[in-house]
């Protein structure tokens, strides 16, 4: 169940995503393994969110291939990708306010992976009793922390192999970020592969196996955490 | 070095400067059954002018527009047979009523998003008709004919009142697209275009939307009025569902737009003309004729939103009567027209 | 003399439960969709003609005919969001405006060219005539009596499916935020046509009540449409008790407004309906 040519989970080869004419992503290659962590960081535009997008299945127009679990998911509806072990957590959160913390979880349950799933809503309760206290209550009445929560709790819920995560830390408090960030690890301790989309590159690069810095739709250097120096990300981060 | 596609838009233009020429002379030359349909064709166009520039500009849905069609016809004839002016300014005067009663319309259905504001209108006009039928001067509900004495007064001869009427008709469908032109070339209608094409293109050009809107509600008003005074001169009587005609003013101006292109200046034009080259021929289809054209515009906003003068514009190199300012441009293409398939 | 007008009032009240039936479906699929289908009334009124159909060739009773076409609506609207208005659903209303708009007519004029204009209606044998006198010349038809039960019923069917149900809750929120919905894997097309599969059970349902209590021609589809359109801006947008309230109160605007003239009926509605949305245009029960 992995790619033939890389061993990866997920490997996106060759890919390009295009907004009308405008060619957001450039002939990009990145995988994933199972159970690894990986960040991928650049400034504002570089195409971090139209990459996820195109994963997951709402990209308009994509040239190249996607493959997850050695299938070629390119062109699938995001329904059967979901379904089919990966989800997303979308930048902004995206709950639906007027629905309550129960019944937004439920949704990730309702479109998730079928089979024996690991996580359930008891998890969900243990790990944030916060929300346990707040699950008849409005999701759009939460904090921003508590609805980063829900958001993470409905993406685990639906019980995937991958996971997307668009800039969690977005407008949080840092020790908000810090919380959420402390199950990162956890997370990939079952198993679970995991892609980070961050600005912020010293909170990324410290949970993740390796990385990728896309510049204007391109990967401008990935490599391991370890193995880079700060100014060389720097450089290519902002492409100067 | 003049292209194919140029050669072809300086023949349209040139076309399009000899047909308005020749049709102000149009009652030296035409038959009187050709005055009265050329006629016909012009107050059309006035209607047609005006759903477009609300529907294809302005975001406003309107499919309630005969209410002003008929508020025009029973002002005009309140003004002439019943307060005896003459009918010459009894027409202005209708288009005047025409946008006082606009403006309470306006405050009532601008209370609805745009969806819901389609509706709102319909309701306003079908008050209005009501309103109409209670008016027992104007003959309640069964309505009335014309005095004998304002006919008269147009002209003796009954070519002669068809000419006056024809040139009526003319004048002001020539003042529709003069005022629509500048309105589209002007600020507002770069603003008006913008925000149609891209929400946040026209907060960026400054220009005040909600002002670009009342301004495009209450500037089509006496337009609607005035025609609805000209409609009920040939007609020669007013009557409820007649004056207030949902099939007539509105049913029909909608699909020739949409047929002709919604958002250009040339798609009203063009639906106009193809109906009225049609209508021989559709007339004789009965009910059917609707069912064509309701078929055909439903295909036309599915298959190409900007309709018959989209796919001609295609040809050329720039619109006949170019009223975009970025005239380069392949075609007025409209993100907000055009909805993101699923 | 007062009895008269308790008589008018209650006769109101029983007319706004055939006017929430026009209403809820439109509810519905205005409150998730945002957008107003402008041949709603039409295809009540086409449903009406098809009921007619069923019941004098088949010779069977218009309940059954109602509940043999229920389904059918159902995967009709289905299909219709799925194929048709779901192609241009989208930032601009504009289109989905006009292929209404454009739906509505044909259908208008196709019923005229099948079954000519002449009005018709179906006939509800003894229960329609019969009747409940509660005395000082106060009646009410028991026909009428189970038309309101049946909206309230209606409503509150409605209410339980989209609160408690797992489709009611993806509904919900694929009318909070479609992209959010379509990012997480809930196909909102899917759930769009639902959504308007189940506007027309309300629409089929209607259908079977207004053949019976009225008289129905090709072009009363507007009419039908404005009633619905009133009752839900009156109740306030979405919300779907509020159409309910929306529709008595039209209802009672109507008949109040025939006691003093019979020519009064639809314009007191109307005028009621354009009272309200001068000065609480969000409706008597805003949801949103
Ligand atoms: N719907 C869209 N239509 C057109 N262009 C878009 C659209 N969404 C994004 N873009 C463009 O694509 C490019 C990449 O955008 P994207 O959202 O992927 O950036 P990002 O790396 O996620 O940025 P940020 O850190 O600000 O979230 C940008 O230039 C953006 O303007
Ligand atoms: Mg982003």
């Amino acid at each position: 169940m992995v790619d033939a040519d890389t061993g990866a989970q997920l490997a996106v080869k060759d890919v390009s995503v295009f907004y009308g004419n405008f060619c957001a992503i450039n002939h990009i290659d990145i995988s994933v393994g199972a159970g690894e962590i990986v960040s991928i960081i650049g400034a504002n535009g570089a195409g971090k969110s139209t990459l996820l997008k195109a994963i997951i299945g709402q990209a308009d127009r994509v040239e190249g291939t996607i493959s997850f679990a050695g299938d070629d998911i390119v062109g699938r509806s995001t329904k059967e990708i979901v379904a089919s072990g990966i989800m997303l957590v979308p930048e902004g959160r995206r709950l639906f306010p007027s629905l309550t913390v129960e019944e937004n979880l439920r949704l990730g349950w309702d479109v998730g992976r079928k089979g024996k799933g690991d996580i359930g809503f008891a998890d969900i309760w243990k790990q944030f009793p916060v929300l346990d206290e707040r699950r008849k209550q409005k999701a759009g009445l939460l904090s921003g922390g508590q609805q980063q929560m829900v958001a993470l709790g409905r993406a685990l819920l639906a019980n995937p192999q991958l996971l997307l995560c668009d800039e969690i830390s977005l407008g949080l408090a840092p020790l908000v970020v810090n919380e959420l960030y402390a199950l990162i690890p956890r997370i990939k301790a079952r198993g679970i592969g995991i892609l980070i989309v961050e600005q912020d590159i010293e909170r990324s690069l410290a949970v993740a196996d390796r990385f990728y810095c896309l510049l204007e739709g391109k990967v401008s250097l990935s490599g391991r955490p370890s193995e880079v120096s700060r100014d060389d990300v720097i450089k290519n981060y902002f492409g100067i | 070095m003049p292209t194919a596609p140029n050669l072809l838009l300086s023949g349209l233009r040139l076309l399009f400067a000899a047909v308005v020429i020749a049709m102000a002379a149009g009652p030296y030359f035409l038959d009187p059954t050709e005055v009265v349909i050329v006629t016909e064709f012009l107050s059309m166009l006035v209607l047609a002018i005006m759903w477009n520039l609300l529907a294809g500009y302005a975001d406003i849905v309107t499919v309630g527009q005969h209410a002003f069609v008929g508020v025009g016809a029973y002002a005009f004839f309140g003004f002439s047979a019943l307060a005896g002016l003459d009918p010459y300014s009894s027409i202005p005067l209708a288009g005047l009523v025409a946008l006082i009663i606009a403006v309470p319309a306006m405050i009532l259905v601008f209370r609805l998003r745009t969806a819901y504001l389609a509706i709102g209108t319909w309701v306003v006009a079908e008050v209005l008709m009501l309103v109409a039928g209670k008016l027992q001067a104007w003959g309640g509900g069964s309505g009335t004919s014309l005095p004998i004495s304002i006919v008269l007064s147009l002209g003796r001869a009954r070519n002669d009142r068809l000419a006056v009427i024809y040139w009526l008709a003319f004048a002001l469908a020539a003042a529709a697209m003069f005022v629509t032109y500048f309105l589209l070339r002007s600020r507002i209608g770069v603003g008006l275009t913008a925000m149609r094409d891209n929400e946040e293109g026209a907060a960026a050009i400054g220009v005040n939307i909600t002002r670009a809107r009342i301004l495009c509600f209450l500037g089509t008003a006496p337009f609607l009025g005035m025609a609805g005074a000209i409609i009920t001169m040939q007609k020669l009587r007013i009557a409820p569902p007649a004056s207030f005609s949902i099939t007539d003013f509105t049913v029909f101006i909608i699909f020739n737009v949409v047929i002709g292109g919604i958002g250009s200046f040339e798609g009203p034009i063009i639906g106009t003309i193809v109906y009225f080259l049609l209508r021989e021929y559709l007339s004789e289809l009965g009910t059917w004729n609707l069912i064509l054209l309701g078929t055909f515009s439903i295909v036309v906003i599915l298959i190409e939103r900007r309709g018959l003068w989209g796919l001609f514009r295609r040809l050329l190199a720039d619109d006949i009567v170019p009223v975009a300012h970025k005239p380069t441009q392949p075609a007025v293409v409209s993100r907000r027209l055009s909805a993101t398939e699923s | 003399m007062a009895g008269v007008w308790i008589n008018q009032i209650l006769q109101g009240i029983l007319l706004g439960g055939l006017y929430t039936l026009f209403a809820t479906g439109l509810s519905l699929s205005a409150g998730v969709m945002r957008f107003v289908n402008i041949a709603h009334g039409d295809f009540i009124v086409l449903t009406s003609f098809i009921l007619l159909v069923l019941v004098t060739s088949l010779g069977i009773n218009p309940a059954i005919a109602t509940i043999i076409v229920l389904p059918i609506a159902f995967v009709f609207g289905f299909g219709l969001q799925r194929f048709l208005l779901q192609r241009v659903v989208g930032e601009n209303v504009l289109l989905v405006i006009l292929v209404t708009f454009g739906l509505s007519i044909i259908i208008e004029n196709g019923l005229l060219e099948g079954f000519g204009a002449d009005p018709q209606k179906i006939s509800g044998g003894s229960l329609e005539t019969a009747t409940i006198a509660l005395g000082d010349g106060i009646n009410m038809g028991v026909f009428q009596v189970i038309t309101f039960v049946a909206a309230v019923a209606m409503v509150a069917v409605l209410d339980l499916i989209l609160y408690r149900s797992g489709i009611g809750a993806k509904i919900r929120a694929v009318s909070d935020d479609v992209v959010a919905a379509d990012l997480i894997g809930l196909s909102s097309a899917r759930i769009y046509a639902i959504a308007m599969g189940i506007s027309f059970v309300t629409i089929g349902i209607a259908a079977g009540f207004m053949s019976i209590w009225t008289d129905f021609d090709p072009a009363s589809g507007g009419t039908r449409l404005l009633i619905a359109f009133e009752a839900i801006v009156l109740g306030g947008l979405g919300s779907l008790w509020g159409s309910l309230v929306g529709g008595i109160v039209l209802g009672i605007a109507q008949s109040v407004g025939a006691q003093f003239d019979i020519a009064w009926q639809m314009l007191a509605g109307h005028i009621v309906f354009l009272i309200v949305l001068a000065v609480r245009p969000q409706g008597l029960f805003p949801k949103y």
